[in-house]
């Protein structure tokens, strides 16, 4: 009975591997990503040559902002400001990704090697391990290096970029064809349904080379 | 799973590696329905294409194990290190091959004959 059950398990995970392959393929088959959401078809596709100047335009424009904006540090500044207060981002996060990164790297080479040898598995699984817990370590500091600097320019200029790309690629299925979905990049941040708007975000960043 | 690892499994399913060398052999086979401008999920399935390519030939050949196949940590360090090897080779290679010039020296060309 357990034999079946698991057969069984294995069939429906098999299955459900399938479906979401055949959801990734739909995602590569052109450089456009088309969905429905609540009965209405949506698109997200690759920014035109206009676009991509209207959206270099915008974040020069942005850019000026926040550098006058003495309430936004860039992220050198911010590190500055954390070191008088004690905390030394370079010296206790950057320099222990560095050294993690090179140990990581010699693991992955050596690794490498004994699988071209053909080694035992046992091998390749004890160098897994190792590898698998430098990248949890480096996975904590990398949260603490985004939590403390995400309140500098670079991030509130990233963030906005991600919004203009948004506002710029969605397009909406209409009577006469797919039109552009926001006339302005206000009318964008101003749409009340964040769902919908999340969905966009995700599909387009996936298309965009920044 | 995230859409990058489902990304890779797809790029390394026989149909997919049996696309990719058709479409390199035989004009009009085309992987996606854009010939140029590529997004950024299309060139990183074509680059893990190439890869898994590369992968299953090293396999094919019995050079390595078909159980790198079952992990993509093992799949990354293999490519890592053949990368690196080949960097190596490469590298001495050029040293050994660059002309070694005594300074001081002079070369003297003979004259044309008139």
């Amino acid at each position: 009975m357990d034999e079946r059950l698991n057969q069984a398990e294995e069939i429906v995970k098999s299955m459900e591997k399938e479906t979401e392959l055949s959801k990734v393929e739909e995602l590569i088959k052109d450089n456009r990503i088309t969905f429905e959401y609540e009965d209405k078809k949506y698109r997200v596709r690759l920014l035109n040559l206009a676009e991509k100047e209207e959206l270099d335009m915008l974040r020069r424009k942005k850019f000026g902002q926040l550098i006058k904006d003495k309430d936004i540090f860039l992220e050198k500044d911010l590190i500055l400001q954390y070191k008088e207060k004690g905390i030394d981002i370079e010296k206790e996060i950057d320099e222990k990704i560095k050294k993690i990164n090179a140990e990581e790297y010699d693991l992955q080479i050596r690794l490498g090697e004994s699988i071209s040898k053909n080694e035992n598995e046992n091998i390749f699984k004890n160098y897994k391990n190792q590898i698998t817990q430098l990248r949890l370590q480096k996975q904590v500091l990398n949260a603490q290096r985004i939590l403390l600097l995400s309140y500098s320019l670079e991030c509130a200029l990233e963030s906005y970029t991600y919004q203009v790309i948004t506002y710029l690629s969605s397009e909406i299925l209409t009577e006469e064809g797919w039109k552009k979905m926001f006339i302005s990049l206000d009318e964008f941040q101003k749409y009340p349904d964040e769902k919908l708007i999340m969905k966009l975000g995700s599909y387009s960043i996936l298309l965009q080379r920044i | 799973m995230n859409i990058y690892s489902l990304l890779r499994i797809l790029a390394k399913t026989t149909k997919a590696q049996n696309l990719f060398i058709a479409s390199k052999e035989i004009n009009g086979i085309r992987l996606f329905k854009n010939t140029r401008d590529l997004s950024s999920i299309q060139d990183f399935y074509l680059t893990w294409l190439y890869s898994y390519d590369v992968i299953m030939k090293e396999v094919l050949i019995d050079n390595i194990s078909k159980e790198i196949l079952n992990d993509e940590l093992y799949e990354d360090s293999y490519l890592l290190w053949r990368k690196d090897k080949k960097f190596k080779e490469k590298k001495l290679d050029k040293e050994q091959k660059n002309l070694k010039l005594i300074p001081g020296k002079t070369i003297k060309f003979p004259k044309k004959v008139k």
